[in-house]
């Protein structure tokens, strides 16, 4: 029900899946289900599921379907394909996927295709903090929030935005007082409200609050000079450079009064290896949030948090197996999203999705004319939603994987239906972190309607396009071939019986902390000071830009997380839609008043790409200078009753905006006006 | 050796809800409980002028009560407390009056109006005595739920409840109450 | 999660039970009280008895409605629970039904129980044994009433009263106050009843209803002040609850329909009919719209009584 993927175990009577209960098994998981877990059962159940393959009729977008057989929809898909195969080669297709335990066949698919074209969600989401992270250590660590004593957070609203362990461990330390917690956020949030300090910081100021904080830190040489000098490159430079920003330059642009950032800075040395400062994960804010990443990082690496208890640790995997399946040969043709050229520092398997649907727009550097989508539902996801509408309207097909009839569903030319996560068998996975653990799903019931796993959707596409020798194999082989690497008797005996693997001697610290140890950086070292950061053209170490304001009469629209949806795809589940049908625009009492406003008062709002309309909220928890929606609802698809134009979609206000270094969207730099109607 | 009588409560840090509602679906899932009710709920308190700004949430649900003054009013006995302080309504022989939801001070109790009868929050009795918690104590993500028995000197409830202060709610009632607010 | 369970069909058992123990107290009052045959109380005992069983059947056919599972309305009859109102209640309406019914089969002319017996149908002739005169039953089924009546009347507040998580209810006064309400709709019915079957009234009838009735609005006139008074003088809970009727929902209905209009104004009324007529020991004529008026108010009052009890109740409670 979201990507923690916690696991669970199904409680099954007569063939209905009547609970799912925690499988304390799962360290990850911390023997817990959150809401949508428990609703996870709901998904299975429902009437508006998607049960069989569909064909439309009538114009896109019109809601008119035929049902079709499974050979009818593959041959109608494959022949769409193969059109676009031949007219403008495979690179003309696009192939848009997120994270699941199947997604590896859909990719595999669209590589045998020959199309370079595969797009994720990283860069919506966190693309630019993993960069900055990977930049400074050669690695994106986890953070050991279960033993940090002193832990800063920029937004990573924890306590809504569910992350595991992160969260669980982040509520014990600080409901337990073992931790100090101070949290910046435009808006009161949970974790606002038991955080130890929480300031409503201006948007985009973060890294002013750093620098400040380095500022200090160095000037009073508190850092960990051992750690520094053994481990890190670069730090001369880094205290030249922070010379200038000082606690009350610092005030001035947060708004954070000076006193309290030396303070915290003194407070956030002195807890030492045990001090984080937390990197979040959707890092998707501003087009500078790249260096305010590398930022964080920097702090963190200078006070010597790096793998330490309570500190960052990089991530421990578990060695799986592999299916040798046939190989194929490297797409020929470059990326349509030109990662390379626009983004030489990104991950080049992600590529920058708001880039990419630019090119797209524009047919340059070549056009691409087909477009699968798995598990993903951009037209309700990807800021700019206009922008997405026309990209589908310039497609010769559209065609989707999913297992509700989502908003991109509802444009598709064909669907084809997945079966739930409780009704196929997946590939094996290892969940990495600090305390990792090797994941096995099972059915536990047969599929309730006409549906297949991803697998065997792929390996229907692929007969049809001259492609089945790559995807000659079952789900089962799969996952024996996997699970042979573990170091168990009987591995998938276990894995049936426990649901899980946990490989022993985890927690484990001070790994990376010995000399032979070879950081995978341009350095060799940490790099406080980025070389590799330097020659690609960007600032090698973080230069502070005063973000825009809103002009006077707009706001900043900021977005965020409730602990029981997950982003867009759960707020038609009846039993978390309960806790909110629809959704509102949060507006500070000022701010209403100036408008003549009043809480639930029906009002418009509007940017340079959009105008919707939903219901205010007026609440003292958000900055006067933004307003804030929750996303996932003001759905086009009708089949999502609930939610179909219920509310407003966020993303038909968001404007088109990207990090400059890793091409992450930037979403929180629209400015709306809003008025009452 | 005489087996001592069981009481069961709940204890509840409530400064570890994050209002996550992870508690309220699962007993829904648990105990079948359509859309229209619900056997707990979480209290919000919002509080301070900005940007001194607290907010504060509260798990509740039946308080399982010493003195149940559901249990006294209802004319059948089809609401009545176990021995180990469960209190339940068998389905059976409740009539439907509704008296007793109106004489809990919590308004924990509610009327299921497609089967007539009253249901409330029974601390998943089945799973309890299966050894197991009640679901709402095993799912949340906080762990800010404890269940025990108060009656066992060396068990959690106790412990905690000797190191920590704690209020219950609406003592004023008179109930006697068996939910521990840990403050 | 707060709700209102008990709507107008407990407002109205509640109404129509206190109205069936009011006309039986009243008719066994006069019933006991009468030395010889023909006095002026005579109707007033007989049209008590035949008046007093069906107001309470109706009540309890609303309440087994009322109920979710209504066809296990006897399993409040397999138990005794003593210390729920509701169970006790369940027992003595059962009681008082039995005792009323009886009551009113003594009351009936001879004529009138040839005419009950002719209306059987021929299986079930053999019953005619029951055709017996049970006049001689009607002291000692009056005598065994009088009680039987007054704990239908207290047991309705009790029903409320008992329970401490409505601050609204739960005062020891709530009992007294229902129960003298519901005498005095009995009075109040019975002067109707008088109105509805003579063309005159007469005048020793009106009177003794108007006096009775006058003490019972008395009575619980000075229940409803001191219950308002000592209420906003106690705790939190109960003066938070009181705020209902003191500026709340329920204030006007309260004040000036139920207070004003259901009891000081019928007993205005009441006390002006009767008063100068006993200062100056003359005889008085009453006046029928006037009783009728009267007798409607204060109908109308307890109904009203309980309206805003029930409900006020269900919204009050502890924070």
């Amino acid at each position: 029900m979201c990507v923690n993927k916690c696991s669970v175990i199904a409680v099954v009577n007569n063939g209905v899946i009547q609970k799912l209960n925690p499988n304390p098994e799962n360290p990850k998981s911390r023997s817990m289900v959150c809401a949508r877990g428990n609703a996870g059962l709901q998904q299975v159940y429902d009437p508006s599921r998607l049960k069989r393959p569909l064909i439309r009729v009538g114009a896109r977008g019109e809601g008119k379907w035929r049902p079709a057989s499974w050979d009818e929809a593959f041959d109608f898909a494959a022949q769409k394909l193969s059109a676009v195969k031949e007219k403008y080669g495979p690179q003309g297709t696009l192939w848009s996927s997120t994270e699941s335990f199947q997604e590896v066949f859909f990719q595999n698919l669209a590589q045998a295709f020959g199309s370079p074209n595969l797009v994720r969600h990283p860069s919506l989401c966190l693309a630019s903090v993993n960069l900055a992270y990977s930049t400074t250590f050669g690695t994106v660590p986890s953070f050991d929030l279960q033993n940090a004593r002193y832990i800063i957070m920029s937004g990573a609203n924890r306590m809504e935005a569910l992350a595991m362990p992160d969260s669980v461990d982040l509520i014990d330390s600080v409901s337990d007082k073992k931790a100090r917690l101070i949290y910046l956020d435009p808006r009161f949030t949970v974790t606002a409200s038991k955080a130890d300090e929480w300031y409503p910081i201006r948007p985009g100021t973060d890294l002013a609050f750093i620098l400040a904080m380095l500022n200090v830190i160095i000037g009073e040489n508190r850092h960990d000079k051992e750690f520094v000098n053994t481990y890190c490159s670069g730090f001369d430079k880094l205290a030249e450079h922070v010379k200038p920003f000082t606690p009350d330059w610092a005030e001035a642009e947060t708004e954070i009064p000076a006193k309290d950032i030396v303070r915290m800075a003194r407070e956030f040395a002195d807890a030492g290896h045990r001090a984080v400062y937390y990197a979040g994960r959707r890092s998707s804010w501003y087009q500078d949030d790249f260096q305010m990443r590398r930022g964080q990082a920097i702090l963190n690496a200078i006070v010597g948090n790096w793998d330490r208890l309570g500190g960052m640790v990089p991530n421990a995997k578990v060695a799986l197996g592999e299916y040798l399946f046939l190989p194929w040969d490297d797409p020929k043709a470059p990326r349509v999203d030109e990662v390379e050229k626009n983004f030489p520092l990104a991950n080049k398997g992600d590529g920058s999705y708001l880039k990419l649907r630019e090119n797209v727009l524009a047919g340059t550097p070549y056009p691409v004319k087909a477009w699968m989508i798995h598990k993903q539902d951009p037209v309700n996801s990807l800021p700019d939603q206009a922008k997405t509408l026309r990209m589908i309207e310039q497609m010769d097909f559209v065609g989707v994987i999913d297992i509700q009839m989502s908003d991109t569903a509802w444009f598709a030319d064909v669907i084809f239906p997945e079966s739930t996560y409780l009704e196929r068998q997946d590939p094996i996975e290892v969940m990495s972190g600090i305390w990792p653990v090797v994941v096995y799903r099972q059915p536990v019931i047969k599929p309730l309607h006409d549906t297949k796993p991803t697998l065997d959707i792929a390996q229907g596409l692929a007969k049809r396009l001259n492609l089945s020798q790559y995807f000659d194999y079952t789900i089962e082989q799969w996952v024996e071939a996997q699970a042979k690497e573990l170091p168990l008797q009987m591995p998938l005996e276990h894995l049936k019986k426990h649901g899980v693997y946990v490989p022993p001697g985890s927690p484990k610290y001070g790994t990376t902390l010995n000399s032979e140890h070879r950081f995978v950086t341009k350095s060799g070292k940490i790099d406080l000071y980025s070389e590799r950061l330097q020659e690609a053209g960007y600032d090698p170490l973080p230069v502070y830009r005063q973000p825009a304001q809103p002009p006077p009469g707009r706001f900043r629209l900021i977005l965020g997380r409730k602990a029981y949806f997950t982003h867009g795809n759960t707020t038609n589940n009846p039993w978390l839609n309960a806790f909110a049908p629809e959704n509102h625009l949060w507006l500070h009492p000022s701010s209403a008043d100036a408008l003549n406003i009043s809480d639930g008062d029906k009002i418009e709002v509007a940017s340079n790409v959009g105008t919707v309309r939903l219901k205010a909220r007026v609440t003292q928890e958000i900055r006067p200078d933004c307003v804030f929606m929750l996303h996932g609802f003001g759905k086009r698809s009708k089949w999502q009753r609930l939610v179909a134009g219920v509310g407003a979609a966020d993303t038909q206000l968001l404007e088109t905006a990207w990090d400059k270094v890793s091409g992450n969207a930037a979403m929180h730099e629209t400015f709306v006006k809003v008025r009452k109607v | 050796m005489a087996h001592k009588q069981k009481r069961y409560a709940l204890l509840i840090d409530s400064r570890k809800c994050i209002d996550c509602k992870s508690c309220v679906v699962a007993c829904r899932a648990e105990n079948g409980v359509p859309l229209a009710y619900s056997r707990n709920w979480i209290n919000e308190e919002h509080r301070g002028a900005w940007p001194k700004l607290q907010a504060a949430f509260e798990p509740e649900q039946c308080h399982h009560c010493t003195d149940p003054a559901c249990v006294r009013v209802c004319p059948t006995g089809a609401s009545r407390q176990r021995p180990d302080g469960i209190v339940v309504v068998d389905d059976a022989d409740c009539v439907g009056c509704r008296y007793c939801i109106i004489a809990c001070p919590y308004d924990a109790r509610f009327f299921r109006e497609d089967r007539g009868v009253v249901e409330k929050c029974d601390l998943c009795a089945h799973r309890v005595d299966r050894g197991e918690v009640p679901a709402c104590v095993e799912t949340c993500p906080s762990k800010a739920r404890v269940f025990g028995d108060l009656n066992d000197a060396n068990g959690k409830l106790r412990d905690v409840l000797a190191k920590r202060n704690y209020r219950v709610k609406k003592p004023e009632a008179g109930t006697g109450p068996q939910i521990y607010y840990l403050l | 999660m707060k709700t209102i369970e008990w709507g107008f069909l407990i407002i109205n058992y509640l109404f129509l039970g206190g109205l069936s123990a009011g006309l039986l107290f009243v008719s066994a009052l006069a019933t006991l009280i009468q030395k010889n045959a023909e006095t002026d109380y005579t109707r007033i005992g007989r049209y008590g008895a035949m008046l007093a069983p069906w107001p309470v059947m109706l009540g309890c056919l609303l309440l087994v409605f009322d109920m979710g599972h209504w066809y296990r309305f006897y399993k409040l009859f397999l138990h005794f629970r003593w210390l729920s109102p509701m169970s006790i209640g369940s027992w003595l309406l059962m009681a008082f039904s039995s005792v009323s019914v009886v009551y009113f089969y003594s009351w009936l002319e001879a004529e009138q129980r040839e005419r009950l017996f002719s209306l059987l149908p021929r299986r079930l002739r053999f019953l005619h044994f029951l055709n017996r005169d049970l006049t001689a039953w009607r002291r000692p089924l009056a005598l065994f009433g009088l009680p039987l009546a007054i704990s239908v009347g207290i047991y309705t507040g009790v029903l409320l009263g008992a329970v401490q998580s409505r601050p609204f209810w739960n005062t020891n006064l709530v009992a007294q106050m229902f129960l003298f309400s519901a005498l005095s709709t009995g009075c109040a019915a019975l002067i109707l009843g008088l109105l509805w079957k003579s063309k005159e009234l007469q005048a020793g009838e009106i009177r003794s209803l108007y006096l009775l009735d006058i003490c019972f609005l008395f009575l619980e006139f000075f229940i409803v002040l001191p219950y308002v008074i000592h209420g906003q003088l106690s705790v939190q809970a109960v003066r938070d609850s009181l705020q209902l009727i003191l500026g709340g929902p329920f204030t006007f209905v309260f004040w000036v329909f139920f207070l004003g209009c259901g009891l000081l104004l019928p007993l205005a009324i009441e006390l002006w009919e009767t008063v100068p007529a006993l200062l100056s020991n003359a005889t008085n004529h009453y006046g029928k719209q006037l009783a009728a008026l009267s007798a409607l108010l204060v109908l109308g009052g307890g109904f009203l009584l309980r309206y805003v009890f029930v409900f006020a109740g269900q919204m009050s409670s502890f924070k």
